[in-house]
Formats: C-alpha cells, sequence, structure tokens
C-alpha cells in the first residue's frame, strides 16, 4: 500500500489531463480496435506502439489488474508468468511467479521467453520495463485513471490477445453493470462519504482515486475532497469535521477496525448509525474488473443509508 | 561552551509565557470551529457539547503532549551534549530510535491487527534493551569514555539500522504505514491517558537530571577537572546516562521519533540563559515544550493535503535555525 500513498498530483494537473487522456485514447484506440487482425499495432498508454505479428501465446503479466482481465478473456492459458501478488482467480496463485509489481525480476522473466508482457506505467518501474524491450519483448503498458478506462483496457487486450469479440462482450457487460448499480443513485439524496484506506493513521482517498470515482457514481459527496493529494492524512479532529454519514475502510491486513477512542465520536452520524462498512482493499485499488463489484456494494450501501430511518435526524446536510 | 549566563533575569517568565501561548494558540486552532465562550464554558462549566470534547478530550491532552514530549526531548538532548561533550548530540544519538523503531515496527508486521495498545510498550523495550546495550559494550573497568559511547552507539544504530530496513521489505504492504507513520513521529496519539502515563517518567527524569545539573557543569570540563572538583565521575555519567535514556525512550514510546527538538533547543536555550545546567535545563524544557507545540499545530493545520508528520515540521523549521546558529558562534563552541 505504502507505494500507493504517495505524493500529491495537483488537482489541477490531474483534472486538466483527464480530458487529455481521454481524447488521445479514444482518438488511438477506435481505428485499431476495428482492425483487430494481425498482424497489428496497437499504441500503450505510453505512447508506445506495440507490433505483434501474430497472438501471443506465451503472456507475462506484471499487474495482478492485468491477471485478472486476462483471466476475464479466457486468455490465462496463455500466462506464463505473474507477480506474487497476483491472487484472484485463485488459480493465479498457481502461476510461476516473476517477483512483484514494483520488483519484477527481469531476469526471471525473460527466462519465461514471453512474446507479450502486460504491465502498468504507474506500478512498474519504468527502467524494468525498457529493459525487457530492450531484449526484444514488446511491452504493453496501460494508466487506467478511471472506470471507463479499465473497460477500454478490457477491450484492447482482447486485441493483443487474439480474442477482440470476447474483450469487447467482457467490456460491454462490465459497462451494463456499472450502468445498473449506477441507475438507483440519480436524483437521491447525497450522504458525505468517506473512504479510508488505512484507520490508523487516518489515510483518507482523495479525490483523483477509483474509490473517490466509486463514491461520486454512487451518489456520494467524498467527505475528503477539501483536502488536496490523492491520500491525504486526516487527524481525528478532522474526521470529526467531516461528519461522513457512511465510512467505508478498504480492508488492508491491520488496519480494518478504527480504534475505540475514534469510534466513540458519536457526532459522527457514521459511527453514531454504525455505517462503517469493510471492503476487500484489493477490491477498491486494482483497476480491473472487481471495480464494478466495489461499485456495486458501495452504491447498495448508499442505497441502504438512504433507507434507514437513522438519516433523517442527520438532517443537517 | 562555559559561558556565563546572561544577566537578564526576565528569561523564564518570557519562556513561560511562550509555553503558555503556544499551549492556547494549539487549543485554539483546528478544523472545528470553537468559539472563545463556548471554550470558556468547557472549561470552567463542565459543558458537554461536541466544541467541548474536541477541545477537552482532543486539543488539549494533544498539546499537553506536545509539551512534555518536547520539553524531555530538549533535557534529554542537554544531557546527552554534557555527559558525550558534544555539541552534535541529540537523544537519539545512542541507539534509543534504531531499538525504538525495531520494537514498534515488531508490533506492526509480527502481531495481529488490533495490536496498536502495546506498540508503545514495545517501543519503550526496545529503546531501553538498546540503550543498555551501547552502556554495556561502551564500559571498561576504566570507566565510560563518551568517545568509546558514541562508537557504540553508532555501531548499534547501523545494526538496528540493517535490521529495520530487513522488516520493512519483508512486511506485507499493508502492514507499513502506521509503524512508519508512527517512526515519522506523531502527536495524534495524545489522549488524555497517554499524556496522564507520560507525566510521571518525564516528572521524574527532569528532576532527576536537574539534581545532577552541579555534575553536568563538571563534566564539561573534562572527566579528569571534575574528578578533581570532587565529583563522582563515574557515577554522575551512569546517572545521566540512564536518566537520558529513560525520557527518551519514554517519549519516543508515545510519539515516535521526532527529530532535531533534542539536537537544537539545547542550543537556543544555551543562548538565552549560557550553559550552566542548573538555569539550562529548565530553560531547555520550557523552550523545547513550546517548540514543539507550535511546530504541532503547523502539522496538524498548514497543509491543504491533511496532517504532516509532526518530525519533518520540526526539521524543516530546525535544521534552517541549527545553521544560523552555527554560523552564528562560528569560532566560539
Amino acid at each position: 500500500m505504502s507505494g500507493r500513498v504517495r505524493i500529491a498530483v495537483t488537482r489541477r494537473f490531474l483534472l486538466g489531463c483527464l480530458p487529455v487522456v481521454a481524447l488521445l485514447l479514444s482518438a488511438i484506440d477506435r481505428p485499431t480496435i476495428a482492425a483487430d487482425r494481425f498482424p497489428l499495432a496497437l499504441m500503450d498508454d505510453r505512447g508506445v506502439t506495440v507490433r505483434l505479428a501474430a497472438p501471443p501465446h506465451r503472456v507475462v503479466s506484471l499487474a495482478p489488474s492485468l491477471t485478472e482481465i486476462v483471466f476475464l478473456l479466457g486468455r490465462d492459458g496463455f500466462l506464463v508468468g505473474v507477480t506474487r501478488f497476483c491472487n484472484v482467480p485463485a488459480a493465479a496463485s498457481a502461476l510461476p511467479k516473476i517477483g512483484g509489481v514494483s520488483d519484477p525480476d527481469v531476469e526471471r522473466i525473460v527466462a519465461l521467453s514471453p512474446d507479450l508482457v502486460l504491465c502498468t506505467t504507474d506500478g512498474n518501474p519504468r527502467e524494468k520495463v525498457r529493459a525487457l524491450e530492450e531484449m526484444g519483448i514488446p511491452c504493453f503498458a496501460v494508466a487506467p485513471q478511471n472506470l471507463e478506462a479499465v473497460f477500454t483496457v478490457v477491450e484492447r487486450l482482447g486485441v493483443l490477445l487474439g480474442t477482440a469479440d470476447r474483450g469487447r462482450a467482457e467490456a460491454g457487460a462490465l459497462r451494463r453493470r456499472a450502468r445498473l448499480a449506477r441507475a438507483f443513485s440519480r436524483d437521491a439524496e447525497k450522504p458525505d462519504v468517506l473512504f479510508v484506506v488505512s484507520t490508523a493513521p487516518i489515510i483518507a482517498a482523495g479525490e483523483g482515486t477509483f474509490m473517490d470515482e466509486l463514491v461520486r457514481l454512487s451518489g456520494g459527496r467524498n467527505a475528503a475532497a477539501r483536502f488536496s493529494g490523492r491520500y491525504p492524512r486526516l487527524s481525528l479532529e478532522d474526521l470529526v469535521a467531516a461528519r461522513p454519514d457512511v465510512i467505508f475502510v478498504a480492508g488492508m491486513a491491520g488496519v480494518e477496525r478504527f480504534p475505540p477512542e475514534v469510534t466513540r465520536w458519536k457526532e459522527v452520524p457514521a459511527f453514531r448509525d454504525g455505517a462503517v462498512i469493510t471492503l476487500d482493499g484489493d477490491l477498491v485499488t486494482r483497476p480491473g474488473p472487481r471495480l464494478v463489484t466495489a461499485l456495486e456494494r458501495v452504491s447498495a450501501a448508499l442505497a441502504d443509508w438512504r433507507k434507514a430511518p437513522a438519516a433523517d435526524e442527520g438532517g443537517k446536510r | 561552551m562555559t559561558g556565563g549566563g546572561r544577566k537578564s533575569g526576565a528569561v523564564f517568565p518570557v519562556l513561560a509565557a511562550a509555553l503558555l501561548g503556544a499551549l492556547a494558540l494549539s487549543a485554539a486552532t483546528g478544523p472545528v470551529p470553537i468559539s472563545f465562550r463556548a471554550a470558556i464554558d468547557a472549561i470552567f462549566r463542565g459543558t458537554d457539547d461536541t466544541a467541548a470534547r474536541v477541545l477537552l478530550s482532543l486539543r488539549l491532552p494533544r498539546a499537553l503532549l506536545g509539551a512534555l514530549v518536547g520539553g524531555a526531548l530538549a533535557s534529554s538532548g542537554v544531557a546527552f551534549q554534557a555527559l558525550l561533550r558534544n555539541p552534535l548530540a541529540d537523544p537519539y544519538i545512542l541507539g534509543v530510535s534504531g531499538g525504538a523503531a525495531v520494537g514498534a515496527l515488531s508490533v506492526a508486521l509480527f502481531l495481529s491487527a488490533d495490536a496498536s495498545p502495546l506498540l508503545p510498550l514495545c517501543a519503550f523495550g526496545g529503546a531501553a534493551l538498546s540503550a543498555l546495550a551501547v552502556f554495556l559494550l561502551a564500559r571498561r573497568r576504566s570507566g565510560v569514555s563518551p568517545e568509546r559511547l558514541i562508537l557504540m552507539g553508532v555501531v548499534v544504530g547501523a545494526f538496528l539500522n540493517a535490521v529495520i530496513m530487513l522488516m520493512v521489505t519483508l512486511a506485507p504492504p499493508g502492514k507499513i504505514p502506521g509503524a512508519l507513520y508512527w517512526l515519522m513521529g506523531d502527536l495524534g496519539l495524545g489522549t488524555p491517558r497517554r499524556v496522564a502515563v507520560l507525566f510521571p517518567y518525564v516528572a521524574l527524569g527532569t528532576v532527576l537530571l536537574y539534581l545532577l545539573s552541579r555534575g553536568l557543569d563538571l563534566l564539561l570540563l573534562g572527566d579528569h577537572a571534575a574528578f578533581q572538583a570532587g565529583l563522582p565521575v563515574e557515577r554522575v555519567k551512569t546517572a545521566t546516562y540512564l536518566t537520558a535514556s529513560l525520557l527518551a525512550g519514554s517519549v519516543v514510546a508515545v510519539s515516535g521519533l521526532i527529530g532535531f527538538v533534542g539536537l537544537i533547543v539545547p542550543h537556543g536555550a544555551r543562548v538565552l540563559v549560557g550553559s550552566g545546567h542548573r538555569r539550562l535545563l529548565p530553560a531547555a524544557f520550557l523552550l523545547g515544550g513550546a517548540f514543539l507545540v507550535l511546530s504541532d499545530t503547523l502539522a496538524r493545520t498548514a497543509s491543504p493535503a491533511g496532517e504532516l508528520p509532526v518530525g519533518a515540521v520540526t526539521a524543516l523549521a530546525g535544521a534552517p535555525f541549527f545553521l544560523y546558529l552555527l554560523r552564528r558562534n562560528g569560532g566560539r563552541s
């Protein structure tokens, strides 16, 4: 987790970049996705054009989210190496390990003689990816920043792995589920929601995180949005002042629960009403297909909150 | 370093006022708005609304913890600087920090989820063990020399650093942030209970050091001269070492590793009252308390990106100030 709690890219910069990235993606993708025949050339999120003469058969994944997507596309038979964090689906754990996300072992990867390496720009070290490319191994790097971008990754990996139709179908199914999850949040009351990735110290998910997007898509307001930075650290008083109606805890080992000296602050509606919900940390931090599952859970929890009678007394919003 | 004290007798009232002012400022600042009226009611009439509870169970305990921690670190720094006859000595120089860090990380890594109450205890244990180890390693039949203490402190510290790096590398990712934040120094754990637990240690430690102040004055002259002056040199050294380590260890246990206070505040206090320990120790305590309370107020409120580690604030403010002192005192110390 510590790797993720990184120094903030300023909000303005991030917001400024999003449309540009989206524009680039749409401009780049459409023609190549249409022509999904081999040999193919597909530009990745670094702007590098990856060329494949034939569908790859020996694929190494350098991120748990990418491993999940390969399984989703039914191409897990091609996976010859994954990271030690790739544990979903369970069968992924049994695959040969090539190290971690931030410390993949280049030599071990080369020894597997892959014809495609799937990687991310924000988790995998750039110089290791470059080392692989210098050995002549094509590397496709992605950097999805929101749900829609994740769905696009599903489509693009579908193209790369020679199963473009399956990619489009799976991405479409994910989009439909996401739309459904959002449907009953429209025009509804907006609770203040705090999403924390650590309970002691209290570290919240700010703007620019997937968790922030999950809250907004589910019809909530991110109570940590007034802080700058993606993962602001809150004092207990900050938490009391923010008065979140619902708190989600992205469960990591050792930080699932708030200590009693925090939960005794009953002026925080979430503590008063017991609206503290733990979600599997992997579910909300991995930019993979299960983000939709996370969206469904968050959305359902906020729907429960709207139904609960306690919501009425909290009427200072 | 033996320059006489400044004549002005008004230093202590001013320092005391500075500490009180810092405490008041800290109690008045924070995200929950509290009016002056509400604050007075909370303190004197025992009102029980959110404002009162924030003031009495969050801000004041935290400010008081800051005062105790800052004062104790500064006092401990004064003692180590005299004991080691080294102006660069601080409470962490002899392995206390490394030991505390290993203790704290062990809890975070090897114990189950809700073991956080154990963290201060294990940090204190680690600090005490490593301080004791350094002391025993440095001791010879002829006594303890500052050079050997520093040497052993550095070696034990390097060893513990290696252990820390190993632990951080091998740990599962989710378990690390808590321990790391703690290591950077954190007064966020300031509950009334923690203040009450820390108070006796700090009181005992500072009073003991104060009783040793004549001995510390003499130690500055060198072992031989101190012995000639009739000082039981080895006993004073042992007592100073153990007391200063106790102070540092108990403080580290509740607040993590807050750097620079123990290094610079003694120098600042020396500028104000000279290097006689009978005046230097209380002055350093007051100044250290005020400095840390102010730093923590900044750490809590200054950044739009949430709370900063107070250790970073003390270092940011402290390092330039220390450089200024060094330049200003140029050839003299």
